[in-house]
């Protein structure tokens, strides 16, 4: 009788939890169907109207459509860096390598406040504040660690030897990288990947400091936005990030399932 | 010789180095064993011949040619490692193939050997799996086929048979055996297991912190060790600390023993082997004979193991460790039962005793 009390407790605590951290997400979409003009609950109608109203934002579609291009460059250079950077640092040994590992993923641990008035006031003199590669350079500062740190942690996990039997059985370096290394470290390259772009895109404080006024980004917009404005459109928009957040995190829980029946 | 080794020498920084002067060479064919405890080079050694890692110094040679700085992809040696190493994102067949599209083989050609090499280790039909699916015998032969596809100059064994259980350990170990005569093909085995190496090995290199102690056929390694690391590596061993005499014989404790090795002076280290020694009760016992040593002692010990009777016999020479074949003919002897032990003078083994490290 007492163990089936408490697996019910257990289970109504677990609900209780998952209730308490995802109702305000969950409450998101229905709000975002409302019919008022102000963000009221329960609404007293429902309409798609502010999905309408967001197509028609100017500044909204302009932020979206921007935030989407600088996720998008954001990802491509951080891969193109944190990739040859993750081989030297697991496949190499050298002088100070361990330093460097610190080094690199040191801003992880920074407040991206302190991190976003850093690079305003370094900025700021080289005219690259409210730019476009201003921003794409203030957020590889904070996704470069994170993509180094999986590509780390995939490189590590590797079967040991594979790489080595690959040179034994006649395949020069660039082959056994190539062949072996790449298609081996595909879940991490696709987890560290959508990790870069769901932090680029998401970014807030560091994309307050460098944007400006007159470059839109999304979260930046929708910030001001609720600043000055109470209806339900800041509901529709981020229903739609909601559901671009967790299209990305199917794909990589995908890709590391992948991953996991791949290796041994 | 074909593969010939020269004062090969690995450093790693300021430390010991892990492999010194080390030299040994083998005949087209050959299997040579290189046996040690861990850590006493013998995987660095592999390495170094197949060019995973560099040597510090010293010479490699294959068929004459110097390859010591030759790049591993241009050695063209196969290489069996104890994991296995298969590659988990390919198929079998995939896996078999790899070294074949490194050398730009045509796609019929390696159809056509792949199928070969996973027919030799008894294999067809798993060549569309992936290697997480087979067992763990199975995974080695796909090694093997695979280190053997490309018809290496040499094969590089290491650690092949401790990852395998018991039983299957010894099957795969003669299968190894037959295929590497088939292809007559010259094979470097590493291993720590000294039942192992003497089995299929044609000749051993024995290692200890770096270094060569011995090289010879399993023979030479057991019946004339040429060190007393050698002789307890090998076998179970009886060790007894010994003073030479004027006449010949050796002094331990408060009896004498022979030996066939001419005489020294000093300090000597005696070995014996507890299954070269007979035990008779007292009393039916004979006078010593020039070829035989006669001691007489107690039992102390009984280990009872099946096939073997371990005893521990405390005699004037010092305790000693005697093993006799069970039989179901005669009662083992209990202990405090009075014994006369005798072995021949060439199974007391004699080191001098700076040797004894």
């Amino acid at each position: 009788m007492l163990p089936k009390i408490a697996r019910g407790v257990h289970a109504l605590s677990i609900i209780l939890i998952l209730m308490f951290l995802l109702a305000p997400v969950i409450l998101v979409f229905p709000i975002s169907f409302s019919a008022d003009a102000y963000v009221a609950w329960p609404p007293s109608a429902w309409s798609a109207r502010w999905y309408v109203a967001l197509l028609h934002n100017e500044e909204m579609v302009t932020a979206f459509r921007n935030s989407l291009l600088i996720a998008a460059c954001v990802t491509v250079i951080t891969l193109v860096v944190a990739m040859p950077a993750a081989v030297a640092l697991t496949r190499w040994s050298f002088r100070g390598q361990d330093a460097l590992i610190s080094l690199f993923t040191a801003p992880l641990l920074l407040p991206s406040i302190v991190l976003g008035l850093a690079i305003l006031v370094i900025f700021a003199g080289y005219g690259l504040v409210s730019s476009w590669p201003g921003v794409v350079i203030a957020h590889l500062v904070i996704t470069l660690p994170y993509a180094l740190r999986v590509l780390m942690t995939g490189l590590g996990t590797m079967p040991s030897f594979v790489e080595d039997a690959a040179g034994t059985l006649g395949a020069a370096p660039w082959q056994v990288f190539r062949q072996i290394t790449l298609p081996l470290m595909t879940p991490a390259l696709v987890a560290s990947a959508a990790l870069a772009f769901i932090v680029s895109f998401d970014e807030v404080v560091i994309s307050l400091f460098i944007a400006g006024t007159q470059l839109k980004l999304l979260p930046v917009s929708l910030y001001h936005y609720v600043e000055s404005w109470t209806d339900p459109l800041v509901a529709a928009v981020s229903a739609l990030l909601v559901l671009g957040t967790l299209g990305i995190v199917l794909i990589v829980e995908r890709a590391i399932g992948l991953g996991k029946a791949v290796s041994k | 010789m074909y593969l010939e080794v020269e004062s090969l020498e690995k450093r790693y920084g300021h430390l010991a180095p892990s492999v010194a002067d080390l030299s040994f060479s083998l005949g087209q064919g050959e299997l040579l064993g290189l046996l040690g405890p861990s850590g006493c080079g013998k995987t660095t050694t592999l390495r170094m011949i197949s060019g995973l890692v560099q040597a510090t110094s010293g010479k490699i040679k294959v068929g004459g040619q110097d390859v010591t700085r030759l790049p591993t992809y241009r050695r063209n040696m196969g290489v069996m490692f104890q994991s296995y190493a298969l590659f988990p994102h390919m198929t079998i067949a995939e896996n078999v193939a790899f070294g074949l599209q490194m050398r730009k083989i045509r796609k019929q050609d390696i159809a056509k050997r792949v199928a070969s090499a996973l027919a030799m280790v008894r294999l067809e039909g798993v060549a569309d799996r992936k290697p997480r699916e087979l067992s763990g015998g199975q995974q080695q032969r796909v090694a093997l086929a695979r280190a053997l596809v490309v018809e290496p100059d040499i094969l590089l064994l290491d650690e092949p048979l401790s990852n395998l259980d018991a039983k299957l350990r010894d099957n795969m170990r003669n299968e190894i055996r037959e295929i590497q005569q088939r292809l007559r093909m010259t094979t470097v085995f590493v291993t720590h297991d000294q039942t192992e190496a003497m089995a299929i090995c044609d000749r051993i290199v024995v290692m200890n912190r770096g270094k060569l102690e011995q090289i010879g056929t399993p023979l030479d390694i057991y019946e004339r060790p040429a060190t007393p690391m050698v002789a307890e590596f090998v076998g179970r061993i009886n060790r007894l600390d010994g003073q030479w005499r004027n006449d010949g014989a050796i002094a331990v404790g408060d009896s004498l023993v022979r030996a066939n090795a001419s005489g020294g002076a000093g300090r000597v280290l005696i070995m014996i082997r507890p299954h070269r020694i007979d035990l008779e009760a007292a009393g039916e016992a004979s006078v010593g004979s020039p070829e035989a040593n006669v001691v007489v002692g107690t039992i102390r010990h009984i280990n009872y193991v099946g096939d073997t009777l371990q005893y521990a016999v405390a005699t004037a020479a010092g305790l000693l460790q005697v093993e006799k074949a069970t039989s179901s003919a005669t009662d083992p002897f209990q202990p405090g039962d009075s014994v006369t032990l005798r072995w021949k003078t060439r199974d007391t083994l004699t080191f001098s005793s700076e040797a004894t490290g």
